[in-house]
């Protein structure tokens, strides 16, 4: 685009740098003033309003108005849809798991049995609460493994997850960019319970034989490491649960990842190589900050994932109830996985107790997704507050 | 490496100014993308500690010479290139060229600022950084001294652990060009450096390029036409990949030698 003014009076006028669109040759001669572009054309003024009401056209005012109104009412409805949804399930919950919340009381977070109680005894009552004779039941080691599990899988697949959105955008030639992109979404497409599969009659055993020995046996006898070492199992529990969430969480987290980094502006990038700085240099330097907080957003979405895994982890965490692994290579179970396994034999708790101890333990994963959330909103505020000036994730 | 190492020892911040001659120039340089030519045979030479202009339509291929020079384009999917660029007494496209030590001692601002994602502070020496030319105390300092020198500091001494992101447009671009700066390089490439930016900030970044202009030698990028005749010594016109005619601005805007470039300054093509 050319400036109109090339006149000598006109070569001092700075304002000329402005770029196109933003100026219309101030001093070319000829354009009409602004007013006479904003107005009307003075040969066809504009017919004067019918007043407010009246006639054919007022009735349709009626009606447009009041169309609206609906639309508006009909919107609202679509809205609070999901907030009713959450506040009934919720609410259900609480209503089933109540009289549970209070015959274990702060015990459900400290202890380790899980103890439905004689199934063939009368049932007790205790202040007005039915259970059977000695049922007692504490989550810690549910609630240890839930957050255990998922945050060991965490740790394994963000690194990979970033490695792989790294690659798919900056290295591969496109065609095959496309094709690795539409395998993550291939893996995020397998049903858990195939996975799971996998992992109890392939990944399982392979670690138990092959990754385990070698990690346990070469770890160095350290109190904080003793989590690494000791007998290395069968394949079943903490490792093995990891693992399989990692993978199933890995597509979700690469996948937004690289969406965020194809968000990186060339612009920025490109000024950090004209700097002189090498590629790993600009990673570190401008695309990284660029997506950490979207990617603390990805994380939570598949740590979300992670935590309510249900079907996968039931079949590869050993599914043990009443301890604790003292090992990643110990069996353990999840809430999750807890629900699923016991659900049935839970039915046949005549007074009904069982299945209230098992609301209250999906109310407390409630409450721990419901935490990370929080949690991640809070942190990526924080991380945020370098104000990009574009989208920060959720 | 060239024998002529200047600026940012670590011991102070000295003028980026060292070197007497970096002059550049290109021959028989022709640049290509795959199966298509964007630059035909172009030879040139600039004014060393002048600001060269690089006028012609858009997509005459004037962004792509001065990636060239800085060799950018080597990030560019199948691009590829002939001839010789020269910078100082180095020839850029030669083979065993370390581009990390070209791109310190060739510059570069760009047409939208584009502050890093850190700090003001961290910004303007986050090349010094890279190439590790000063101690970490030093950092402070050498931030200080080019924040003053594009006339920035006064405006932000209070906030150079601030998000650059807040500052306005010009600030950004000044901020953008002290960094630019504070590698101490020889040559500045501007592509475009106040198409983005408002009267008055175009106003400072440009009263900054005149200072700047008897210590290094620039090329720019400009759509601009008065503003390669307020600022440059040396105009070359490209047109359709070719280069037309170049020579000192005042005789090229005065008397121009090529039918093609009177036509473009008259506003005929463009």
């Amino acid at each position: 685009m050319l400036n109109q003014s090339r006149q000598s009076h006109d070569l001092d006028q700075r304002s000329s740098a402005c770029p196109e669109g933003s100026q219309s040759g101030a001093a070319g001669g000829t354009e009409l003033p602004p007013q006479v572009l904003l107005a009307a054309p003075p040969s066809s003024p504009a017919p004067p309003l019918p007043p407010g009401g009246g006639g054919r056209g007022g009735g349709g005012q009626k009606r447009r108005r009041e169309s609206q109104r609906a639309m508006k009412t009909f919107l609202g409805f679509f809205a609070a849809l999901p907030a009713a949804a959450l506040a009934a399930v919720i609410a259900a919950l609480l209503v089933k798991a109540w009289p549970a919340i209070l015959y274990n009381g702060t015990g459900f977070f400290t202890q380790r049995q899980w103890q439905p109680g004689g199934q063939y005894s009368q049932p007790v009552v205790t202040n007005g609460i039915s259970h059977p004779l000695g049922a007692s039941y504490g989550a810690l080691p549910l609630i240890v493994g839930t957050v255990e599990s998922s945050a060991l899988a965490l740790v394994m697949a963000v690194p990979i997850a970033i490695g792989t959105a790294l690659v798919v955008v900056h290295k591969l030639p496109p065609r095959l960019s496309t094709a690795t992109g539409l395998l993550l979404e291939i893996l995020a497409g397998v049903p858990s319970v195939v996975i799971g599969l996998w992992g109890t009659i392939a990944l399982g055993p392979f670690i138990a034989r092959r990754i385990a020995p070698l990690i346990a046996h070469n770890v160095p006898d350290i109190a904080a490491l003793h989590f690494l070492r000791g007998p290395v199992g069968y394949g079943q529990g903490l490792l093995t649960s990891a693992v399989v969430l990692a993978v199933m969480i890995l597509p979700i987290i690469a996948a937004t990842t690289r969406d965020l980094l194809r968000q990186v502006p060339t612009d920025a990038t490109d000024g950090a190589a004209a700097l002189g700085m090498t590629d790993a240099e600009i990673l570190s330097a401008v695309t990284l900050p660029w997506v950490r907080a979207g990617m603390i957003g990805a994380s939570v979405l598949g740590l979300g994932r992670a935590l309510g895994e249900t079907m996968a982890v039931a079949m590869v965490s050993g599914a043990v109830l009443g301890a604790m692994p003292s090992s990643i290579y110990q069996a353990m179970t999840t809430i999750a996985a807890t629900i699923v396994s016991q659900l049935d034999s839970a039915f046949t708790d005549a007074t009904g107790f069982a299945v209230r101890t098992l609301a209250e333990a999906s109310l407390v994963l409630v409450l721990i997704t419901l935490s990370v959330n929080v949690a991640a909103r809070l942190l990526v505020r924080r991380v945020a507050s370098t104000a990009l000036p574009v989208g920060r994730g959720i | 490496m060239s024998e002529s190492i200047p600026v940012s020892s670590p011991a102070g911040h000295p003028e980026p100014t060292a070197t007497l001659e970096a002059a550049i120039g290109a021959a028989g340089l022709s640049v290509g993308f795959g199966g298509t030519t964007v630059l035909h045979d172009i030879t040139v030479a600039f004014a060393p500690n002048a600001i060269n202009a690089l006028i012609g339509p858009t997509g005459c291929g004037k962004s792509t010479f001065l990636r060239s020079i800085n060799r950018m384009n080597d990030r560019v999917h199948s691009y590829w290139c002939r001839g010789t660029i020269r910078v100082g007494q180095e020839d850029v496209l030669g083979k065993g060229l370390d581009v990390l030590s070209l791109r310190r001692r060739v510059g570069m601002a760009f047409q939208r600022p584009n502050p890093f994602p850190m700090s003001i502070q961290d910004n303007v020496v986050s090349g010094v950084k890279a190439h590790r030319l000063a101690r970490r105390h030093e950092l402070g300092g050498i931030a200080e001294y080019y924040l003053a020198q594009v006339g920035l500091w006064p405006a932000v001494k209070d906030r150079l652990q601030d998000s650059p992101f807040r500052l306005s447009g010009g600030q950004q671009q000044l901020l953008c060009l002290a960094r630019a700066l504070a590698v101490g390089p020889e040559v500045l490439l501007l592509d475009e450096p106040t198409s983005s930016l408002d009267p008055r900030s175009t106003e400072m970044v440009e009263d900054l390029l005149a200072k700047l202009s008897s210590q290094l030698t620039m090329v720019m990028v400009t759509h601009n036409l008065a503003q390669a005749r307020r600022l440059s010594a040396t105009t070359t016109f490209l047109y359709e990949g070719r280069l037309i005619e170049s020579g000192a601005t005042e005789r090229l805007f005065a008397s121009p030698g090529e039918a093609e470039t009177l036509s473009y300054l008259s506003g005929r093509i463009g």
